[in-house]
């Protein structure tokens, strides 16, 4: 490998941003077919209920409308984890959250479309409802799904070393009960899916399905169409246009993709389904409201010796990616520091809510949130400073965690060394005044799951890349651009190793008739995994084109440089920059020019070759000139034994620290962050502006779920499905954000990189926690930090006449959830719905316990 | 969410404009800049068979400043236009102060005057889309008969959430309604009714077409303040306008107003605000007391994500801020 990299570590416009910005490029819902028609969803009025009867006549008959389906038409049960195949792309026996999904209607227009769905009669019996995860682990009847007793889906039980003994030795024992609420992807396009079949020209019948999907993961769709529609894979082509953000919400199959087929196959003409944004809140896959009660055990000196946690997750009513959800929460708790023991419970609870998912930072985020608060409760009460307390228990790699997790590089402490200087801690910590702090808080991720939700042998990823006589490079990934940068960092690392310029490099993505297989965008695994495999495929097609190099320049293969879109002898001096040579004509690599042939026969044996010569006479020498590479995590990295062991366990692990610097005012509880300092370990930054873009957007993302996003229900019934109650931060309230990127250079990454897209999010909620805690010493156990939260725990600092601002639930001392998170006040009952009111039907049958959470 | 069919008018004069709605009288539904109205119909909450596009009757796209001084505003001048007008900033800049908080700066370029005075009001139970609402059950402001925000109630208490009618209040600012008979011409204080779905004082067949602000009205100081949870895009979710008048800074107050909005079905000058004033130099304990007025005045309940006792709280700050920053100049 060169010392220098030519073109990896600079810093370059993504490769598809031209045509983001001016609109030329095309996302799913821009997609149109002849004879396309438009798919309505009808969703469920109430949380859970049995459906007895669907009459589909006076919709029918409506003008425009051209077919029906329900849930008999694709009556085949499916889910994204092998151990939870519990939804149906349309309901077969019951509703499980107010906007499951029971019928499509496809129709010429969308007016047409949302007509029928107000004409279509569905019979409900309705069921009692679990809406609060500690009640609904109580259930003993009235479940959710059947074969999970208590609506408990998952609960794993860990201990590593000995938690018992390690809290018994510690000096100080912190423990407290922390919060965080619900919060949603917000991807700026809401899903999307266009499905057509060809006929079959021998039998015209319906043949081959092609969808286009905004999917984070073209192949488990594929996977799932297969499955559900009952064809061969080899038959369904899955293709993923531009996508306009994923965060997760993208990254298994929402019910309007296989929607969408069912009811193209049905009307035998395509479909598109594009969810409006509440659609897109009922779909939903976001990240889980949580309790973390939550126990540590220090030494005098800031050593950690125990850490217990119980974690309970409100996951919804179906499964999702709940196991790996709450698996991630433990296996990740213990694994930043190096922390000897460790116990860990955690639950996922079903609730008649829409389910719960993956997003950014999957699992980590609410623990971390309650971990790194906690750690500075314990600096402030044995009055360490946070910084040294981190340092003093830093993991000494290589090694392996307690739970496992096998860490080579650790670039944290120089993280932490960051923040620490450019935010001068040291000296501005605790000494802003009444009213600003500064607050520090680390966090890390994986960089890909080691081992894949569906067990096989096969890699994780494939790249083949093709080179013709144009010298034009085809790289062929499955791996998804979802906005991160996913096909520019293929074209770098292939780029490169072959030493040519960037714009040969084409990248076709994510379109299963012509992609290797990639299991797709999530986890932050594309970088290190697609990443690695494309360096592969680079290195494999380039050892063809070495060998008939070698053959021109009489030299051996490994004396051959490639760079700057020439080739030549290491030693040589080379006159020509590639720039002059072009301009000498030698660039026609298909038919070259009699006159260029003529000159090259004239000149002496040559010390160079242009990148197209190379090119040309590796396919005149061999044939086709194509490369393959995969990558496959390694057997010592993928974990432990123990049940639930593998999750967790990646090939590299990245690191963030942070210090956050925020002003409260005290009149009003409105927070204010002025600066965040974030330092991202990355391994090395193949293309440091995405990198920085990465880092940015999770902190960004993480003052939203630190200070105004939160997902507020009432009875099940989402209060805030829309951008404008729902509220992500504007540019108004963003910080300036200073980056920081640190290079730990993992031996596993392609040229020592590992992920940045997800690691920094979970540090930014503690940072500024316990910023809030320095500038006006309060101690917000719940997150979203709030306005009304704030002032609330204000207030009680000063034995303020005592105003019921959260309900009478101190943020300080969270115990309960409350179902509408403390924001919706009402007197008494609250709210007379209709007559159907689930309310309602709950006093009359006041003979039956009432399993209604919430607290009015 | 698809609109429903209607058909599109777009007359060029307030004649034929007000022909049209006296012709549709009830079936119509007037388009200014449509930021509020184009939502609130794909979420079916207006389903007009005819829509009357009016922006293009020029004359109503004007600020003016009037012969005999004073001002006059059209319905269709654009909440940017309001920012940027130099006169509007320098004799009357509680009004521009308002104007720079709505939404965002590409909603302002489209919002209107006319659109803000006449806003819908608002409420969590009530701007949802109409599968939301079938899930919930239709309430008084729209297709049924419940209030989910004051249950067994029969008043509907959905938020007045414009912010520059509190700024025109305490401009003691006129509205000219143009109807089939001419135009009238009332107090913008007169236009509220007070409930959050009868709104407005305005007959199915009239529009507001104009503003006036008396002359005797310029050179008051202002503030406007206003609780939102983001910095931008934001309704209010309470709001405080003040005027003071006074030779400066430590003299004593020789006028004053103060209104509030996003707190009640309409907005609402705070009675008692200007007694408490007028006569005394600006000081902290002042700003309080007015303050305690306006909360007095505010009736905040679960219209929207913030608890009413958060809002009422607020209601106090804030309208002492205003005072202190209006006074200081």
């Amino acid at each position: 490998m060169q010392k220098e990299f030519s073109i990896i570590g600079k810093p370059v416009a993504l490769v598809d941003a031209a045509q983001k910005t001016t609109g030329l490029g095309k996302y799913t819902d821009d997609l149109s077919l002849p004879g396309m028609l438009v798919g309505k969803i009808l969703h469920s009025p109430y949380p859970h209920a049995r459906i007895r009867k669907i009459d589909l006549t006076r919709a029918r008959a409506v003008q425009g409308v051209v077919a029906i389906v329900t849930g008999q038409d694709a009556p085949t049960s499916y889910g994204i984890l092998p151990i939870g195949h519990d939804e149906h792309a349309l309901v077969v026996d019951k509703v499980r959250y107010v906007g499951d999904n029971i019928a499509c209607v496809a129709a010429t227009t969308e007016a047409a479309a949302e007509n029928a769905l107000e004409l279509i009669d569905v019979e409900y019996e309705l069921l009692p409802a679990w809406f609060d995860p500690e009640d609904s682990m109580k259930a003993e009847s009235n479940l959710i799904h059947e074969n999970k007793p208590h609506n408990i889906e998952k609960e794993y039980h860990h201990v590593f070393g000995d938690p018992e003994r390690g809290l018994a030795e510690a000096d100080y024992v912190a423990e407290a009960r922390y919060m965080a609420n619900e919060v949603t992807h917000a991807a700026m396009e809401p899903h999307s899916t266009l499905a057509s079949f060809e006929f079959d020209p021998q039998t015209g019948k319906q043949g081959r399905l092609t969808v286009w999907s905004s999917t984070q993961v073209p192949y488990y769709l594929q996977h799932k169409l297969s499955l559900v529609l009952d064809m061969p894979m080899s038959q369904i082509r899955v293709i993923k246009p531009l996508v306009g953000g994923g965060f997760g919400g993208k990254s298994e199959v929402i019910p309007l993709e296989i929607i969408a087929a069912v009811a193209a196959r049905a009307a035998k003409t395509p479909v598109k389904i594009t969810y409006t944004r509440e659609e897109v809140f009922w779909a939903h896959r976001g990240r889980p409201r949580t309790i973390i009660d939550l126990k540590t055990g220090v030494k005098n000196d800031g050593r950690i010796t125990a850490v217990r946690a119980r974690v309970v997750q409100d996951g919804g009513g179906y499964c999702s990616y709940g196991p790996v959800t709450i698996l991630y929460s433990g296996a990740l708790l213990g694994a930043l520091y190096d922390i000897p023991n460790v116990q860990y419970d955690g639950y996922r609870v079903l609730t008649n809510k829409p389910a719960c998912g993956a997003m950014r930072g999957h699992g980590t985020v609410n623990v971390r949130f309650a971990f790194e608060s906690q750690l500075d409760e314990i600096c402030a009460h044995l009055k360490l400073d946070a910084a040294a307390v981190r340092r003093k228990n830093l993991l000494k790699p290589p090694c392996v965690t307690v739970n496992g997790l096998r860490v080579l590089s650790y670039g944290l402490p120089e993280c932490i060394e960051k923040v620490a200087n450019a935010s001068q801690w040291p000296v501005r910590r605790g000494r802003l005044g009444r009213g600003r702090g500064i607050g520090m808080a680390c966090s890390h991720y994986v960089s890909g799951a080691a081992n894949s939700i569906i067990k096989s042998d096969m890699p994780h990823s494939t790249v083949n890349i093709k080179i013709d006589r144009d010298g034009g490079v085809v790289v062929y990934t499955g791996a998804s651009e979802i906005g991160q940068g996913s096909d520019t960092m293929t074209a770098q690392i292939v780029a490169e190793v072959l030493g040519c310029s960037m714009k040969r490099v084409k990248v076709i993505a994510a379109d299963t008739d012509l992609t290797p297989i990639d299991l797709g965008s999530y986890s932050s695994r594309v970088t290190l995994m697609s990443g690695n495999a494309a360096q592969r495929a680079a290195e494999d097609v380039r050892k063809k084109i070495e060998q008939a190099a070698a053959k021109k320049l009489n030299c051996s293969q490994e004396e051959l440089v490639f760079r700057g879109d020439l080739i030549w002898r290491r030693g040589a001096e080379l006159e020509n920059t590639g720039e002059q040579l072009r301009a000498q004509g030698r660039i026609e690599g298909q038919i070259l020019r009699e006159s260029v042939l003529q000159e090259r026969k004239e000149q002496d044996a040559r010390d160079h070759l242009s990148f197209e010569e190379a090119v040309v006479a590796a396919i005149d020498f061999s044939g086709t000139l194509t490369g393959t590479g995969s990558y496959a995590p390694p057997a010592d990295a993928r974990g432990g034994k123990f049940k639930g062991a593998g999750v967790g366990p990646s090939p590299a692990y990245s690191y963030s620290a942070q210090v956050a610097e925020v002003s409260v005012d005290e009149e009003t509880g409105q927070v204010t962050v002025h600066k965040i300092w974030a330092a991202h370990d990355c391994g090395r930054a193949l293309n440091p502006v995405a990198v920085e873009g990465q880092v940015v957007g999770s902190v960004w993302m993480g003052l939203g779920q630190a200070l105004q996003e939160e997902m507020i229900w009432k009875d099940g019934l989402l209060m805030n499905p829309g951008l404008l109650e729902y509220r992500s931060p504007s540019s108004v309230e963003s910080p300036e954000i200073e980056t920081f990127i640190v290079e730990s250079v993992d031996p596993e990454g392609p040229f020592g990189a590992k992920e940045a897209g997800e690691g920094s999010l979970a540090a930014t909620i503690p940072a500024i926690a316990n910023a809030i805690y320095d500038a006006v010493g309060i101690r917000l156990r719940e997150a979203p930090f709030t306005p009304e939260r704030v002032l609330a725990a204000l207030r009680a600092q000063k034995s303020q006449k005592k105003v019921n601002m959260t309900e009478g639930v101190d943020p300080e001392r969270p115990v309960s959830f409350r179902e509408h998170g403390g924001s919706l006040c009402f007197r008494g009952k609250g709210p007379t719905r209709h007559p159907l009111d689930p309310a309602v039907r709950e006093q009359s049958k006041a003979e039956q316990p009432s399993p209604v959470g919430g607290d009015d | 969410m698809a609109l429903s069919e209607f058909q599109l008018f777009r007359p060029k004069t307030i004649q034929s404009a007000v022909a049209l709605l006296a012709q549709h009288k009830g079936d119509i539904q007037v388009l200014a800049g449509g930021t509020d109205l184009l939502p609130s119909m794909r979420q079916k909450l207006f389903a007009p068979k005819y829509v009357l596009d009016i922006r293009g009757v020029e004359e109503l796209k004007r600020i003016r400043v009037l012969a005999g001084g004073g001002l006059e505003i059209g319905a269709l001048v654009t909440l940017s236009q309001i920012e940027d007008s130099e006169f509007i900033r320098r004799n009357y800049p509680v009004l521009r102060k308002a104007a720079m908080t709505i939404a965002s700066p590409i909603l302002r370029n489209m919002g209107t005057i006319g659109g803000n005075i006449c806003l819908d009001t608002r409420c969590l139970w009530y701007n949802q889309s109409y599968a939301w609402r079938t899930s919930c059950g239709f309430c008084i402001k729209k297709d049924g008969s419940l209030c989910h925000v004051a249950p067994g109630g029969s008043k509907c208490w959905a938020v007045f959430s414009g912010d520059t009618p509190p700024a025109l209040l305490c401009l003691g600012a006129e509205i000219e309604i143009a109807g089939p008979g001419g135009t009238r011409r009332i107090a913008l204080a007169d236009l509220y009714t007070g409930l959050g779905d009868t709104r407005l004082k305005i007959a199915k067949d009239e529009m507001l077409t104009r503003v006036f602000i008396r002359e005797s009205m310029s050179g008051y100081r202002g503030a406007y303040q206003k609780l939102r949870v983001r910095g931008s895009i934001d309704y209010p979710l309470a709001g405080v306008a003040v005027i003071v008048k006074s030779s400066g800074r430590h003299a004593p107050v020789q006028d004053a107003k103060v209104a509030i909005t996003a707190v009640n079905p309409s907005p609402m000058l705070v009675v008692g605000a200007d007694h408490a004033l007028i006569g005394r130099a600006v000081d902290e304990h002042i700003a309080t007391v007015v303050g305690e007025l306006a909360a007095r005045t505010a009736k905040p309940l679960t219209t929207s994500a913030l608890t009413p006792e958060y809002r009422r709280e607020m209601i106090k700050v804030f309208a002492k801020r205003a005072v202190l920053e209006a006074a200081a100049g």
